[in-house]
């Protein structure tokens, strides 16, 4: 639970672990009804096939990039960010 | 020594992979839009000469091409990564088990593959201590990854293997200097029996640098007895090491899914819809091969340009390679920026003729040298009745200076004896040359027989 | 702007029965010719006017510098957009108790849910007369709540309808739908928000969109589909058959074995897509900033996200996280990818003989909120049994109030193959010729 955690950049508490820890527990053993399927092998992302959709390489702007600047925290035009160490 | 490169290059399209933003910008964070920021209700959809360039690419370097492709999301948290998922191709890519050839080895290319670029960060403040400024305009644009086998064996062999995979990448999609600037390198490079990655690696002479320090930092542990740990470093351009990567300590696990939001894309239809062209470097290759001469000279005229690798070849239809080489690379290539712009087949066969009298004596080499550069400045039409018209001015010189060989003679101390022989011809030929070429001609003429 | 309706009285209904998240705030009540007519968008749909928080706190301030699509759509055909409404956090419900801006309570008794995770859009649809709410789902949240609150819900194909400017929970799930209060409505707006957008390539695959057809003729009705009922849904629903019956609808008991993967399949592809969609809201770019900037970036991205996702978001992201990891991919991930499939040749299959598939929409009426504290999550996703397996297909459905048990209003749910919606308005519109929508006495 602790390393699913850090994945997914949660903190939890310990009490939090502990809850979440059954949660997924009881999830994950309903889940495992799935072994029971049969394998079709097929892997397609989408319910419906979604093929060949592609958009020509034309520059296009709809939105102002100043206004856009202006929502986010900038410094010299820069979007300012956490430390890196 | 096993060295093997993934290699990123961005390729030349106008917009970005995945939305329609200009992917040339000049002020930090101007060719923006919600998507290429992962704004909550964006969505990407596929850029198609993106796609074609990739293709191409996987084309060139021999690879398997699958029927279909599709994209994966690979998730990991940093600043610079706006959705923190980057779209990539996990188990999908382009091409598989190709290859390149650098220098009569062969360099097993793994796979190519296309990818997002993430933002630009700029570190400020202490070392150790840097917070992040985060420039966006980079966010999207597409890379190819091409990744290698480890089957380069020193730092030189890695820079020349990627010198030329770029001269070839420039000729398949037209990358720029700025695109090959921009190319950035992740280096896998083991002495031993563990291998260290060196990430982030920008440029040619960087890479150079970055792998012969790090042989060299490996290489001296061992030589200690001390075993070298396997792990991720960075190269810091400006002390010129490689420095272990504190940051990505812990090993991410990227959950790949596929991206549902783009579909699929049949790309063994688009490959095989695409015609073969010879890319300058396999050209240079197969000249030096057909015609036994240097690959380094090959490699000159292809570099150069590929019509004048086209001159070359007609050239050597009508004489010896030697001489073809010779011309070609000498007053051929001298005036090249002046030709390409009209060649056309004529001016290819006056080209090709003029060699060919040379070659048979029938006019001299510094004639033929003047009728290539006047067909270079468009002085002259490209017919053959102008070449005559100048050949009469170089026959009339010769027919005075045969029957006054005296003007030879005086000219060293007198130059003034070239007058009469400059008179003459402007007598004779009644105005047809302009004084300034009478002069030049008469003067060469005088010194060439000096000698 | 005038509207027929006005800021003031919207937020009087508002105050009573919570259906927004946020209301436009100068609509002024004035009949006017050409007329234009108001409706709602979920709040997980970017509108320019208003933010879009999708019911969560870390979108808090997210005022988003487009219009979705639809939304775009429904301007352009001279809508008036009236408000965003309240829904589950990021979708994540089934009763719309997940939501941070108010949970809006069921027009029919104020102690009951409205369902989720589209509860606010069920509601005010119920609510005010005239009007159509834009709405989503995913596992279920446009059934649910029309069930619940009585009225009209409608989810298209996936793929009909454009998502660019939808807030995702799962791309390959999310689909945007109506709730209206007629049929007549449907069929107006239907066509307004269909369409290829190149903005959304998973929307340029559809063939166009038909209203009219041949008459339905049959209905199965899977036998798995029964179980676990509560008698007043069971009755209702042998009720609504015979009725149907008597249209000239025949019903067809039918197994269909594949539906008991269904919820788990669902879950698992799910929760993988939002825990990736769920990565980009660290504190940055959009929505809830301003942290201590000055620690490291592991460390300030879970300090936001712990601090401002509801309790439902980090269960779902630590499930999706878990089933997309090495070790647990192949037999989560890829797994129920693989079972979608065989469900969706299951229903192809039936629907080669019957027209339609039919069954009640929730195996219950709107629960008390006591009740819903007491429910433990796996109970919670168990709910969803009927509605989840159109959802996963991404076929057509259509849920329609049925009958109702006191006062309570109960749905039956119509699936149809992909893109054949006119299936779905021809029973709906022949129900809805017989069938007396009682809507909900609406006070102050």
């Amino acid at each position: 639970m602790k390393s699913v955690a850090r994945n997914a950049r949660l903190k939890l508490t310990e009490a939090e672990i502990r809850e979440f820890a059954k949660d997924l527990e009881d999830v994950l053993s309903y889940f495992s009804i799935l072994d029971k399927a049969p394998d079709t092998g097929k892997h397609d992302f989408n319910s419906v096939p979604v093929s060949n959709v592609l958009r020509e390489d034309e520059v296009s702007r709809e939105i102002n990039a100043e206004m856009l600047r202006d929502s986010m925290d900038t410094y010299q035009d820069m979007v300012r960010g956490p430390k890196l160490t | 020594m096993k060295i093997g490169l993934e290699v990123h290059v961005q390729l030349p399209t106008k917009s970005k992979l995945f939305c329609s933003c200009s992917t040339s910008a000049e002020e930090p964070n101007s060719s923006i839009c919600p998507t290429c920021l992962g704004f909550p209700g964006s969505r990407p959809s596929l850029n198609r000469r993106a796609l074609e360039m990739g293709v191409e690419i996987a084309r060139f370097l021999d690879c398997n091409i699958p029927e279909e492709v599709w994209f994966s999301r690979k998730t990991y948290f940093y600043p610079d990564l706006p959705k923190n998922f980057q779209i990539t191709q996990y188990d999908s890519a382009l091409g598989t088990d190709g290859c390149f050839i650098v220098k009569d080895k062969t360099i097993g290319i793994w796979r190519a593959h296309l990818e997002e670029d993430p933002g630009r960060i700029k570190r400020v403040g202490k070392s150790g201590e840097e917070v992040s400024l985060i420039d966006y305009n980079r966010s999207g644009i597409p890379l190819v990854e091409i990744v290698t086998a480890p089957d380069l064996s020193s730092p030189e062999e890695a820079r020349i293997f990627l010198q030329e995979l770029l001269v070839e990448l420039r000729h398949i999609i037209g990358t720029t200097a700025a695109d090959e600037q921009s190319v950035r390198v992740d280096a896998n490079i083991s002495m031993g029996s563990e291998r260290v990655e060196v990430k982030n690696i920008q440029g040619l002479r960087n890479l150079e640098k970055a792998l012969k320090f790090e042989a060299s930092r490996q290489f001296k542990m061992l030589e200690a007895g001390m075993k070298v740990i396997r792990e991720t470093r960075r190269y810091d351009e400006e002390r010129k090491v490689t420095m272990s990567a504190r940051e990505k300590e812990t090993e991410e696990d990227y959950g790949y899914i596929g991206e549902p939001d783009l579909g699929t894309f049949s790309v063994g239809v688009l490959a095989r819809s695409m015609s073969t062209t010879e890319t300058p470097l396999r050209r240079a290759q197969r000249m030096a091969g057909h015609y036994a001469l240097e690959f380094s000279k090959m490699r000159q005229i292809v570099l150069t340009s590929m019509p004048l690798a086209d001159m070359f070849e007609t050239l050597a239809q009508n004489v010896e390679p030697g001489i073809a080489l010779a011309w070609t690379l000498g007053p051929i290539s001298a005036n090249w920026s002046s030709l390409l712009p009209r060649l056309d087949e004529q001016m290819r066969t006056d080209l090709a003729s003029i060699i060919t009298q040379v070659v048979n004596r029938e006019i001299t080499d510094s004639e033929a040298r003047r009728r290539i550069g006047a067909i270079a400045s468009g002085e002259c039409p490209n017919d053959l009745s102008c070449a005559v018209e100048d050949e009469l001015l170089g026959t009339i010189i010769s027919a005075y200076i045969d029957e006054h060989p005296q003007v030879v003679k005086d000219y060293s101390a007198n130059p003034k004896s070239a007058n009469s022989v400059i008179g003459h011809v402007m007598q004779v030929a009644k105005g047809k040359y302009n004084s300034q070429e009478v002069v030049e001609a008469v003067k060469k003429e005088i010194e060439k027989r000096k000698n | 702007m005038t509207c027929l309706i006005s800021t003031e009285k919207l937020t009087a209904l508002n105050d009573k029965y919570r259906p927004f998240a946020e209301i436009a705030q100068d609509l002024k009540e004035m009949n006017e010719y050409p007329p234009k007519f108001h409706f709602s968008a979920k709040d997980n749909i970017c509108a320019t006017g208003f933010q879009a928080r999708a019911g969560s706190k870390i979108l808090e301030g997210y005022r988003p510098p487009f219009d979705a699509t639809v939304v775009r759509k429904m301007r352009e055909a001279n809508g008036i957009l009236i408000g965003k409404t309240n829904m589950d956090e990021f979708g994540f419900g089934t009763f719309c108790t997940n939501s941070a801006f108010g949970i809006p309570l069921n027009p029919y008794d104020l102690e009951r849910t409205c369902g989720g995770s589209s509860g606010g859009a069920a509601a005010i649809t119920a609510l005010l007369d005239k009007h159509v709410a834009l709405a989503e789902s995913t596992g279920g949240s446009i059934s649910c709540p029309a069930s619940f609150c009585g009225v009209i819900g409608f989810t298209p194909t996936y793929g009909r309808v454009s998502r660019y400017g939808l807030i995702d929970y799962a791309n390959s799930l999310d689909k945007i739908g109506l709730v209206t209060r007629s049929v007549a409505d449907l069929k107006r707006f239907l066509p307004v928000i269909s369409g290829p957008d190149r903005r959304d390539p998973t929307s340029c695959v559809q063939p166009e969109l038909r209203l009219d057809g041949p008459k339905v003729k049959s209905v199965a009705i899977p036998e798995e589909a029964l179980q676990n009922l509560d008698p007043a849904v069971l009755r209702a629903f042998e009720t609504a058959l015979d009725k149907l019956s008597e249209m000239g609808i025949e019903a067809h008991r039918v197994s269909m074995p594949s539906l008991g993967f269904a919820l788990a399949a669902y879950y698992v592809l799910a929760t993988s897509e939002a825990s990736t969609n769920l990565a980009r809201y660290k504190g940055m770019l959009f929505g809830v900033r301003g942290g201590k900037i000055d620690q490291s970036f592991n460390d300030y991205f879970s300090e936001v996200r712990s601090a401002n996702f509801g309790k439902e978001a980090k269960r779902r992201v630590l499930l999706g996280t878990y089933t997309r990891m090495v070790g647990f991919r192949d037999r989560y991930y890829l797994k129920a990818l693989a079972v979608r499939q065989l469900i969706i040749k299951e229903y192809q299959g039936l629907m080669e003989k019957d027209d339609l598939i039919i069954t009640p929409t929730m195996p219950f009426i709107a629960p008390r909120f006591t009740e819903i504290a007491k429910m433990k999550p796996l109970e919670i996703y168990q709910a969803d049994f009927l509605t989840v397996p159109p959802n996963l297909t991404g076929m057509p459905h259509i849920s329609l109030p049925c009958g109702y048990e006191d006062k309570m209003p109960i749905g039956m749910q119509l699936v149809a193959p992909h893109w054949e919606e006119r299936r779905l308005l021809d029973v709906a519109e022949r129900w809805c010729d017989d069938f007396k929508i009682r809507f909900p006495e609406v006070s102050g």
